[in-house]
């Protein structure tokens, strides 16, 4: 194993043309995370013509480099503009805007770009200790694992929302949304209306656009001015980037356990980088003293979703090289790169190509933190965005979002779709409902079903069945755990006071 | 992607607008729709083939794959069906997958048999498996199980249909067999299986191979003409006496709109049977780990009739499983 590692690091750093492939899918990644919609598919599906004459490990650093720098360009939009850059960067908007509010969004940046690096280097790390027993742990998760995690999910969801009756509600119609189309189990169409769009359910990509992107245009159509509110300078000195990295190392609890609990997520395939970076959220909600500190620009509130987001990275490759199932969307794409270069992978890839997988791992370290570098020194310029004016701003913000969700299926009906959410978003900002509830029930929603369905086959209607499954009944106390902390914290505060 | 298939579209028709034309095609660039997601089997594919397509049809001209996913392949089936026969959208299309809704009473917006079919690239058989610790050794021991869960990916789709249909001809259905269905696809299917979701599963043999390779499963019998080069020592249903199973395939082939001119349909066919005895690209699917099945545009026709009868003939047994 050993072995393979040098060579894959020689066979990196020794050759230019590998350099430059690497810079290029970094800066590509970049571009594809700032601008919404696009995102590291469409970057990948982009690039992979121009792999054709290239050996494997050559087309795989390409690809690496894309991967790896993806989030952290993402992570930029969802501070300066509140829209997630891709969907793992939802849950950043929280906090990341709110500083950017308050004229800190160089430190927020900075933050951001190291958790993305410590993150991605525990992911990357984690991924190389367990790739031997990979198997083992995609294995543990079966259909009854898979709904318990989703009800974990939707459990710390509404235990970390601040008003607990709106987040239900939102959450409720995150769920509904989630129900349209077609039921693969059932074999019926669901609230489609007859409307062919409607079929595969809603997409999430034009979700997220029209709810952050589309949304917060509007509102700041009806505000006027710029995003920032702290004065009109777009001075961005390096010390706030540097004072972002700070309090990133500072935070290293937050860190650490983001980083955690990304690469855990993230190795269940199916389950993706949006539920990874807002479960990472609650946590460090959760756990702190001072909650109420969150959602108003808190750094911890960057920190923690970035952590997790650049983890799962390293996290996903589990099932994905382990069996060939990709973790995520991007990670799909990757393996039809794989195939094409006639590399298949799956249980036979780990046997034979080991040190390919080294140049991956490789790559995409050098990845993240090239991009991490890119997006500090870049956070000079990009940060001026926050102080254009709407005029300016707002058509170029709805125009962009319109075409990058059209273009994630050229479908026309994802574009409307789009504009309905920025409707709706707008109210749900405007009467103060949580946007991001809505969005982890309308992803957890079909995760949930699905399984739950599967299980009670597996099952034969029988629910203990639930209990008897280990992962599952591992999740199910997690739930249970993370249902009764406020409870114990009240208790803990009534017998203090006494 | 599709926002440079936009960009490239747009360079297109400005191209086109000012190029006179001398009436040879082909003038412009080609776009072949893949009514699936990036990254798929038939994704690959299009990737392995448009390029070679290319080279056969013209220098200079470009084939673009284009990713229509939707409503399990119908939307971009028919946005083939309806541009304009002129040559410049084609599509790749899945046999049973796309006649499968038809035959199980569900609206489509297509007509297969109306396409002007240009040729087939892939035909892969499918393999039965069982996990490979398993007591279940051959059809035999499967017939002899008490209990038995088929994993699968969800009602309409040809894996399913295929189990189905196997499960009636092998007289597994007096036992009252449960259907795990709603799995995203084949592999994740088979890590189903491996994990033990349930005992057996039926899976094209391409994404199969490596987890029998890697002794996760194993294979009981394949269905085709032949046996396998992948498992020369699995038997087939021929063999094992029943040949009701033999046709049970999943086949890509390539085609145009309804009504092309005849001249323009024998100028695509003829490229097409170059590209498939080109070294190059036989050496570019091998790699890829394709089945290349060639089947001229008339022989590839006639083979949506052969399925349309074949899975009409089994219309009873095809309901869903887990109808609530």
């Amino acid at each position: 194993m050993f072995d393979s590692l040098l060579i894959a690091f020689s066979y990196l750093f020794s050759d230019a043309v590998n350099l430059l492939y690497l810079t290029l899918g970094v800066v590509v990644g970049i571009l594809f995370g700032i601008i919404p919609g696009l995102g590291g598919a469409t970057a990948i599906a982009l690039l992979l013509p121009l792999t054709f004459g290239m050996a494997p490990e050559q087309a795989i650093i390409l690809m690496g480099g894309i991967m790896g720098a993806v989030t952290a360009g993402g992570a930029v939009t969802a501070i300066l503009l509140n829209t997630p850059g891709t969907a793992p960067n939802a849950a950043t908007c929280f906090d990341g805007f709110p500083l950017t509010q308050q004229g800190k969004a160089g430190m927020a940046i900075g933050a951001a770009a190291t958790s993305h690096v410590i993150g991605g280097i525990f992911g990357l790390f984690t991924l190389t200790l367990v790739l031997p027993v990979a198997k083992t742990i995609v294995l543990w998760f079966g259909p009854p694992a898979f709904f318990m995690l989703a009800l974990l999910g939707l459990t710390s969801l509404t235990v970390s929302s601040g008003n607990m009756l709106r987040g239900l509600i939102a959450a409720c119609v995150g769920l509904f949304i989630g129900f349209v189309g077609y039921d693969e189990i059932g074999g019926t169409e669901r609230y489609t209306g007859g409307i062919d769009y409607m079929w595969d359910g809603l997409n999430i990509v034009p979700v997220l656009i029209g709810l952050f992107a589309i949304a917060e245009m509007m509102v700041l159509f009806v505000k006027g001015g710029a995003i920032s509110e702290a004065g009109s300078q777009a001075q961005v000195r390096f010390t706030d980037t540097l004072e972002g990295v700070k309090a990133a190392i500072k935070n290293i609890k937050t860190l650490l356990s983001g980083s955690v609990i990304g690469t855990v997520i993230g190795s269940i395939p199916g389950v993706g980088g949006v539920v990874a970076a807002f479960l990472s959220y609650s946590f460090a909600v959760q756990t702190s003293k001072d909650k109420e500190l969150f959602g108003k620009g808190d750094i911890r509130g960057v920190i923690a979703p970035e952590a997790a987001n650049c983890s799962k990275d390293g996290g996903s490759l589990i099932p994905t090289l382990a069996f060939g199932v990709p973790g995520s969307a991007e990670m799909a794409l990757f393996l039809g790169v794989l195939i094409l270069h006639g590399l298949n992978p799956g249980p036979m890839l780990l046997i034979e190509r080991e040190y390919t997988i080294f140049v991956l791992i490789l790559a995409l370290l050098a990845a993240m933190i090239l991009s991490a570098v890119f997006i500090c020194i870049a956070a000079y310029y990009l940060v001026r965005i926050a102080y254009i004016d709407s005029s300016i701003l707002i058509p170029s913000v709805i125009a962009i979002s319109l075409v990058g969700a059209y273009a994630v299926h050229n479908s026309i009906g994802d574009a409307f779709a789009a504009a309905f959410f920025g409707l709706l978003g707008y109210l749900m900002v405007r009467y103060d409902y949580p946007r991001i509830t809505l969005v982890i029930a309308l992803v957890l929603c079909s995760l949930m079903e699905k399984n739950y369905t599967q299980s009670m086959i597996m099952f034969g209607g029988d629910w203990t069945g639930f209990f008897k499954d280990n992962t599952s009944l591992v999740l199910f106390s997690c739930s249970a755990i993370a249902l009764s902390i406020p409870l114990i914290q009240l208790l803990y505060k009534k017998g203090k006071a006494h | 992607m599709r926002f440079t298939t936009l960009l490239i579209a747009l360079l297109v028709l400005i191209s086109g607008c000012s190029s006179d034309t001398d009436g040879s095609f082909p003038q412009n660039n080609i776009s072949m729709v893949i009514p699936y997601g990036p990254g798929g089997g038939f994704d690959t594919t299009v990737r392995v083939f448009a390029p070679y397509f290319a080279n056969h049809l013209g220098d200079g001209i470009t084939v673009l794959p284009e990713n229509i996913p939707g409503t399990g392949g119908r939307r971009g089936t028919a946005t083939v069906y309806r541009a304009k026969p002129d040559g410049y959208t084609l599509g790749i299309f899945n046999l049973p997958g796309l006649v499968l809704p038809s035959v199980l009473g569900e609206k489509v917006d297509y007509e297969l048999r109306e396409l002007s079919w240009i040729g087939r690239v892939e035909s892969q058989d499918y393999v039965v498996l069982v996990q490979a610790a398993s007591n279940i050794h051959s059809i035999q021991d499967l017939q002899a199980q008490e209990k038995i869960t088929f994993v699968s990916i969800g009602y309409g789709t040809t894996v399913l249909s295929a189990i189905q249909i196997m499960a009636e001809q092998l007289g597994l259905m007096s036992k009252d067999p449960i259907f795990l269905t709603g799995y995203e696809g084949t592999t994740d299917q088979l890590v189903a299986l491996v994990r033990g979701d349930g005992n057996v599963t039926v899976s094209p043999i391409s994404t199969a191979v490596q987890y029998v390779q890697s002794g996760n499963l194993r294979p009981l019998a394949v269905t085709g003409q032949n046996r396998n080069r992948n498992f020369p020592d699995v038997p087939t249903f021929a063999e094992l006496g029943y040949p009701g199973l033999t046709p049970l395939n999943v086949q890509r082939s390539i085609a145009g709109p309804p009504g092309m001119d005849p001249a323009l349909l024998t100028q695509l066919r003829e490229a097409f049977t170059r590209v498939m005895a080109d070294p190059g690209f036989l050496e570019a699917a091998a790699k890829a780990q394709m089945d290349v099945a060639p089947l001229d545009g008339d022989r590839a026709a006639a083979e949506i009739d052969a399925n349309f009868s074949y899975y009409e003939k089994f219309k009873a047994n095809l309901s869903n499983p887990n109808q609530q």
